[in-house]
């Protein structure tokens, strides 16, 4: 019975199939009509305007020689009542100055383009910070001197080009002044290539990148919307989320926006994993992030994602960390997990002068620790911990018109080798850009340390000045 | 228990067969677009075979229109992105296209078409350095503003959907001539009731008018804005006030995008009639196709010589 019932279903389906193919070949059959019809109807308009071309080119040679008769085929002069196209073989020299005046437009614009094709687009961000802290790096715990204080923090080479149909390149290298030594340190921050064809969604990345986690962890120092990098980020993640790795992004084919990142490196941020002799697979650093988006109405918008990253075994990152009271840690296991939040009013009028944002990360960290009481090596004391930690932040920045962006942050840290120690910070800050290519942004942040810290509160006024020369342009993570 | 894996099994081919079967009635073809004129064209051209987005509502700026991931999922999904183009998306396109995962319509590809091949740009900058703002380094992209430019996007979108659809050529071209003959209709209208704007002095906010201006015979005498994406100094203000009263221009012209406060100053110092125009369909009441907004954009001109 069940066959029989499988083969009556079957036939009717390959009945329906048919009917369906049927009506398609008489449409079909119509179709072919319709273009034998038009493909007749181009080739008698191609007869006539070959015979106006004839005529013309009849015209053309009686009449006297032209200034320039050089006339790319590209422009195209558009047929209109108002357009100014004289009747055939009635060009006036006045009228052939007008072409050649909008010929030689064109041809301007092309030698502007011509020139550079084969080179990639290379741009170069300055960032100098000015500040006055109140206490030395010994009380805030900062790598830079209290007092008056200027730091060439990036100069910044941007060079971008595609690599070929399938792939981008780009390459990201700073020479920023070291905060110890005030060296110029040149550093290749970035060098990758992601493909741009890829079946199913996605894109994958290879090389030395941002990886993603979070939302301001893989944006540049100066693309900040605060001077200095949240706290939390500065931490846990160690700065910009830099790895050398490869990361594969998968955009899900439906009509809400929900992409998924995954990526492995064998770093990610600062420090870096101590090499060790031979390392497995659980010495790397696993990342991912899922991100969604939501249209509020159509001037505010919500961005929201989860991000983690693992890393197995960490082979004493960052070497042994030295604790207030003298002992040690040495890290052994990493585990990061990231919620973020960000809800923006971005009106479609005029967003160029007005906008808000509201922005928020909030990160836990894990990590499995070896303690060393008291700090020599394989002396029998040494156990294992584990600490769990918090940290986040949360900024407003309200945009009053072109220039002007103000704003407030809110940090609040759990150092992750010791949860009690615990640090706030509050800063208020005023953005003014000149244009988009050069920008000033004061700010004063006052950070808050609590007694296990060992650390002394301290009020910090930065002035950092920002410009940028040559090609620029916003990526997606940027927007 | 045991009937429970021949109905998934018959499930699993129905809904298969279902996806086969789907695209034999051939879906529309769906193209975005970067702003409503362009979404405009693409539909009176497309008629019933196309399915049309615009990224920008019509209020936008041209160069400014947000990038909201929610445009993503459409850029994905599109057979053909249809943009102005002389780089007047630069701000936002290019990560959009990068974000949308989409080779069919990647720069280079027949699904990117460029309204602006074909077209003879004005004002192309002799330097793209940055003290002269944000230029365009291949000419002012605004040619929309001109309706007679318009039809020569039209032709780049006609090509391009007989490219993909060549089996809908018939329909394309019925719908292309039915259109054009009406644009042309209306550009003897335009020219006609813009006999009084030439040789009127007029400036705008943003450089947006060289086109509309080079067609209909007006003179356009400056911008508020002191360099193209640059805002005015109070200097720049104080002196085009001078100038443009030496020089009695009659209008000043708005963009709805723009703040109303220093054009409106502007107006009172010297007189200008101030006006409020779209730069596309949308940008103000009553302006929801492109023929719309051209009619909008001529009478009001008109009406602010007082002629």
């Amino acid at each position: 019975m069940r066959i029989l019932a499988v083969l009556i279903l079957f036939s009717c389906l390959f009945l329906l199939i048919n009917t369906a193919f049927a009506d398609e070949m008489s449409e079909l059959k119509e179709q072919v009509k319709t273009l034998t019809q038009a493909v007749q109807g181009l080739k008698s308009t191609v007869e006539s305007q070959q015979k106006e071309i004839n005529s013309l080119k009849e015209t053309s040679s009686q009449s006297a020689a032209l200034p320039d008769k050089t006339v790319p085929s590209t422009v195209v002069a558009p047929a209109s009542p108002l357009a100014s196209t004289p009747p055939a073989g009635a060009a006036t020299q006045e009228q052939i100055k007008e072409v050649n005046a909008k010929v030689n437009k064109v041809i301007e614009a092309q030698k502007k383009s011509l020139p550079g094709e084969f080179n990639p687009a290379i741009g170069v961000v300055g960032e100098t910070l000015f500040s006055y802290r109140t206490r030395g790096s010994a009380a805030t715990g900062s790598d830079r001197p209290g007092g008056f204080d200027i730091f060439q923090r990036s100069v910044e080479l941007n060079v971008a080009a595609s690599v070929d149909p399938f792939a981008t390149g780009y390459a990201v290298i700073n020479a920023s002044a070291d905060p110890i030594t005030g060296e110029a340190n040149l550093e290749v921050e970035e060098a990758a290539a992601q493909t741009t064809s890829l079946p199913w969604n996605l894109t994958l990345k290879g090389g030395r990148f941002f990886g993603e986690f979070g939302r301001l962890a893989y944006i540049h120092d100066h693309e900040l919307p605060v001077v200095n990098r949240p706290l939390v980020l500065d931490r846990y993640i160690g700065g910009e989320s830099q790895t050398d790795g490869a990361q594969v992004s998968w955009l899900l084919p439906i009509e809400h926006y929900v992409n998924f990142t995954a990526g492995l490196g064998d770093k990610f941020g600062d420090p870096q994993n101590n090499p060790g002799v031979f390392r497995g697979g659980k010495e790397l650093n696993y990342f991912g992030r899922l991100s969604t988006y939501f249209d509020l109405t159509p001037d505010w918008q919500v961005e929201t994602g989860v991000s983690g990253l693992i890393d197995p075994r960490t082979v004493d990152r960052g070497g042994a960390l030295v604790q207030p009271d003298g002992s040690t840690l040495s890290e052994k296991e990493r585990r990061l997990a990231g919620m973020d939040f960000s809800l923006r009013y971005v009106p479609l009028r005029d967003n160029q002068f007005r906008s808000f944002t509201w922005g928020n990360e909030v990160l836990f960290s894990g990590n499995r620790y070896l303690s060393d009481p008291d700090a020599i090596p394989d002396s029998g004391d040494e156990f294992s911990k584990s600490v769990n930690s918090t940290g986040l932040y949360s900024y407003l920045a309200y945009k009053i018109d072109r220039e002007w962006t103000t704003g407030l942050l809110f940090d609040f840290l759990e150092n992750e080798q010791n949860m009690r120690d615990r640090t706030y910070a509050y800063s208020a800050y005023l953005t003014y850009a000149i244009s988009h290519w050069n920008q000033l942004r004061l700010q004063y942040t006052h950070t808050d340390h609590n007694a296990i810290s060992g650390l002394r509160d301290d009020d910090a006024v930065y002035l950092q000045w920002t410009w940028i020369i040559g090609s620029h342009s916003h990526g997606w993570q940027q927007r | 228990m045991k009937k429970h894996p021949l109905r998934l099994l018959f499930l699993v081919v129905i809904t298969g067969l279902a996806f086969v079967v789907q695209p034999a009635y051939a879906a529309k073809i769906k193209v975005v677009t970067t702003l409503t004129d362009l979404a405009d064209l693409v539909r009176n051209i497309g008629g019933d075979k196309v399915e049309v987005h615009s990224l920008a509502t019509g209020v936008e700026d041209t160069h400014g229109v947000p990038m909201k991931p929610s445009f993503v999922p459409l850029m994905n999904r599109a057979d053909l992105i249809v943009l102005v183009g002389f780089d007047c998306e630069h701000a936002f396109l290019p990560a959009l296209l990068e974000a949308s995962r989409n080779p069919r319509i990647q720069k280079g590809q027949p699904g990117y078409v460029d309204c602006s091949e074909g077209i003879a740009p004005v004002d192309v900058p002799r330097s793209t350095d940055h003290s002269e703002g944000d230029v365009h380094p291949y000419g002012n992209p605004h040619y929309m503003l001109d309706p007679v430019l318009a039809e020569t996007a039209i032709h780049n979108i006609y090509n391009a959907l007989v490219t993909f659809s060549p089996q809908d050529q018939a329909t394309f071209t019925s719908n292309r001539d039915a259109y054009l003959a009406k644009l042309d209709a209306k550009i003897s209208e335009w020219k006609a009731e813009a006999a009084p704007l030439k040789g009127v002095k007029f400036i705008s906010y943003h450089e947006e008018w060289n086109y509309f201006a080079e067609r209909f015979g007006m003179v356009y005498f400056g911008t508020v804005e002191l360099k193209p994406g640059i805002d005015p100094t109070p200097r720049h203000i104080e002196e085009l006030i001078t100038s443009m009263k030496a020089e009695h221009v009659s209008i000043v012209v708005r963009e709805p995008q723009f703040p109303e406060k220093v054009p409106a100053f502007i107006s009172e110092q010297t007189g200008a009639k101030l006006v409020t125009l779209p730069i596309m369909p949308g940008g103000v009441a009553h302006t929801d196709t492109y023929i719309e907004m051209m009619d909008y954009i001529v009478t009001t001109m008109v009406r602010a010589t007082g002629k």
